[in-house]
């Protein structure tokens, strides 16, 4: 059972299993945010969530965040 | 389309380097190491975006914008593909704390064929972040020259200007497979056919003159999702080169990672941005726009340089019909073109620019801004905007003709419109506000409530109904956040220098026609007739024709009519509902010229009408209720 990007929880380790919009998909595989369990670092009511992979850090919009389908990721803690 | 044409820039050069990158991985560092002389910035064509250029050992040598790969994401993505194609070699700079994410970048331009050298940069950084780089392995990995570099000392330069004429691309990559599915007749570079096999509609385009391309833009000859495959199979290369050639060893988190978390928690985040704010309005709309401003105006323009020439030039026109108008021109006290033109742009614009681009290159370099966009997004989504469009609006409050060029960073020309068009609205400048607040403070604090109440209801009625309006929808906000730094002066300084330098050679132009005109309209009568024509619309709003006069100085400049505003003998009610017209009333002169310059004319003329509408809708409601 799979949950949404924007029901994930600050510390959690997820997999973004599926990213709807086309270009946003290549550019977080460019990113190398589709190779596998990224963190999630905050999340902010309503708003933004901020994504963290070897260093990098990505923000993503609320909009987009309710339709990325993620599966849990190995525990990084 | 043509890509050697990059606006004034004249090098004259056959080879062309290129100067690649991600954003924020010391790129413009590397290149002023490089760069022997002549440093242009300059607009490239039919964009928004800088490119700078330089000569180097014979060659231009080009900064592209920043970007994560060459495809046709954005604006900036469009030039630097463009570019990259056009160059004869590549230098492609990459962070060494951040090789996971800069390494698809690489691997692209040499799946290309572009010969590449690569820069190395941030060793010291890397040092610090507990990232080992094998640069042996990296090198034999990649198949190309790898410098490590330390840019902002110097370190590495001569070893990169040494190895560069060893650039080079690998002979094949695994990227050829999917080149076989390409139309054998087709004419295209190995560059061009990667992009084509990447689904580059645009590159597409420019090898096949658009015959290719069917309805809707997709390609023919390529699989709908091979780009896909294709970007999967580069970060499985990327992820093996890393593997090789990084080890990273624990580290504490860093001051910079803690500051970061808490900017991004709202609970500390929003003191933080509010202090920030403070600090900014302090230095653009205080120090700035009032102090430094009133004393260029008063005592530099005022005292000493305008009356010296009024008389230099009325000493040197003849006593003749014909040198009244000339002189008009030259000298009247509204926009003379060699008096008050001048000391608007040197006295009031120039130091407005010069602090405006101290505070947003402070802002870009120390990686602030956004963790700004990452706070207001919520808000600001509701508006039909994203994050990021925080920027002009902080800005807007300083000056909007500077925060009207700063709405190329807000994402899509949709965007642009609706932030462009509440700035022009909504936003009052500090030269304003500074006067505007001395007559409020004068009626009462609630007064000023009410003022501050009305034109935020305006501004978000007005984001509302653009959203609704404006086909399209607005774009996710998508960005990264790059690590926080304390900024470096010689980076801010040289950005500073650049950016106002470029502004001056755009905004010197427009604004003495447009001041020419204007002073035109003043000796033939026009501004008069005007101030007539506008007796109806001050009827409307319960205000005495007097306050004709206002607008027509506010159509010049905002804080000409705020301060005609103290000389009408007005009640309370009637003062406020002035203040409240003149502050959504059009924007003045220099913002207008600025928005016709960074937006197309229908859309001005249509903010510009759409500000009188707005301005006396909400001006007669208010007669109304009070």
């Amino acid at each position: 059972m799979s949950e949404m990007l924007a029901d994930t929880d600050p510390g959690d380790a997820v997999v973004l299993e599926s990213v709807p919009d086309d270009d946003v998909r290549a550019r977080l595989l460019r990113l190398g945010f589709l190779d596998g369990a990224v963190e999630c670092r905050h999340r902010l009511r309503k708003g933004p969530i901020v994504l963290r992979r070897n260093g990098t850090e990505l923000a993503l919009g609320a909009d987009l965040a309710r339709e990325i389908e993620v599966t849990s990721g190995e525990s990084k803690r | 389309m043509s890509c050697h044409d990059h606006g004034s820039v004249d090098i004259e050069s056959d080879e062309t380097i290129a100067l690649v990158g991600c954003p924020n991985v010391g790129k413009s560092v590397v290149f002023n190491a490089l760069a022997e002389r002549y440093v242009d910035v300059s607009n490239y064509p039919g964009t928004t975006v800088d490119v700078t250029e330089a000569a180097f050992e014979g060659a231009k040598l080009t900064d592209t914008p920043g970007v994560y790969g060459v495809s046709s994401f954005d604006e900036e993505e469009r030039i630097t593909r463009d570019i990259v194609l056009d160059a004869d070699l590549a230098i492609n700079v990459v962070d060494a704390t951040r090789l996971d994410r800069d390494l698809f970048l690489t691997l692209q331009l040499l799946d290309m064929g572009i010969p590449t050298v690569v820069a190395l940069n941030m060793m010291d950084e890397a040092d610090a972040d507990g990232t080992d780089v094998d640069v042996e392995a990296l090198e034999s990995a990649l198949g190309v020259p790898v410098v490590p570099t330390v840019a902002i000392d110097g370190t590495g330069i001569d070893r990169l200007r040494e190895r560069l004429p060893e650039a080079t691309a690998p002979e094949s990559t695994p990227i050829e497979r999917w080149f076989a599915d390409l139309p054998e007749d087709i004419d295209a570079t190995r560059a061009e056919q990667t992009l084509l096999v990447e689904e580059d509609e645009q590159t597409a385009a420019r090898v096949t003159d658009g015959e290719i391309v069917a309805d809707g833009g997709a390609l023919t000859f390529v699989e709908t999702g091979q780009r896909e495959d294709v970007y999967t199979h580069r970060r499985r290369r990327v992820e093996d080169v890393v593997a090789d050639a990084v080890a990273r060893r624990d580290r504490d988190s860093s001051w910079a990672e803690r500051l970061s978390d808490y900017m991004l928690n709202p609970l500390t985040g929003t003191p933080i941005a509010l202090a920030a704010l403070a600090a900014i309005y302090y230095l653009i709309g205080d120090l700035v726009a009032q102090r430094l401003v009133d004393f260029m105006e008063v005592t530099v323009f005022g005292t000493y340089y305008n009356p010296a020439v009024e008389l230099f030039v009325s000493g040197l026109l003849p006593n003749a019909d014909w040198a009244k108008p000339v002189e008009f021109v030259l000298l009247n006290d509204n926009l003379g073109l060699l008096t008050i033109t001048v000391q608007y742009l040197v006295g009031v614009l120039l130091p407005l620019v010069v602090a405006f681009y101290l505070v947003i290159s402070v802002m870009e370099d120390a990686g602030v801004l956004p963790r700004l966009a990452v706070l207001t997004d919520r808000g600001l989504n509701r508006i039909g905007l994203n994050g990021r469009a925080i920027v002009p609006m902080i800005v807007g409050v300083g000056c909007v003709t500077m925060a009207v060029i700063t709405t190329r960073m807000v994402g899509s020309r949709r965007e642009r419109l609706i932030s462009t068009a509440l700035l022009g609205l909504a936003i009052p400048c500090s030269a304003q506000l500074g006067i505007i607040m001395g007559l409020l403070a004068g009626l009462g604090v609630i007064w000023w409530f009410g003022y501050v109440g009305v034109l935020l209801a305006v501004f978000g009625v007005a984001g509302l109904f653009l959203d609704r309006a404006l086909p399209g929808e607005s774009t996710a906000l998508v960005t990264e956040l790059p690590r926080l730094r304390i900024p470096r002066p010689g980076n801010i300084l040289r950005k500073t220098y650049n950016r106002t330098k470029m502004f001056l050679r755009e905004a010197i132009p427009l604004f003495a026609v447009t001041a020419l005109v204007i002073s035109v309209l003043d000796y033939v009568g026009g501004l008069g007739l005007l101030e007539r024509g506008l007796t109806p619309v001050t009827a409307l709003i319960g205000l005495p024709q007097e306050f004709g006069r206002v607008l027509v100085l506010g159509l010049i400049r905002r804080d000409f009519a705020a301060a005609g505003m103290t000389d009408l003998a007005l009640g309370p009610a009637e003062m406020f509902v002035g203040l409240v017209v003149i502050t959504l009333f059009v924007p003045c002169i220099l913002s207008m010229t600025m928005i016709l310059k960074e937006r197309d004319a229908k859309s001005a003329l249509a903010m510009w009408l759409g500000s009188w509408v707005v301005a006396f809708g909400v001006g007669g409601l208010l007669a109304v209720i009070l």
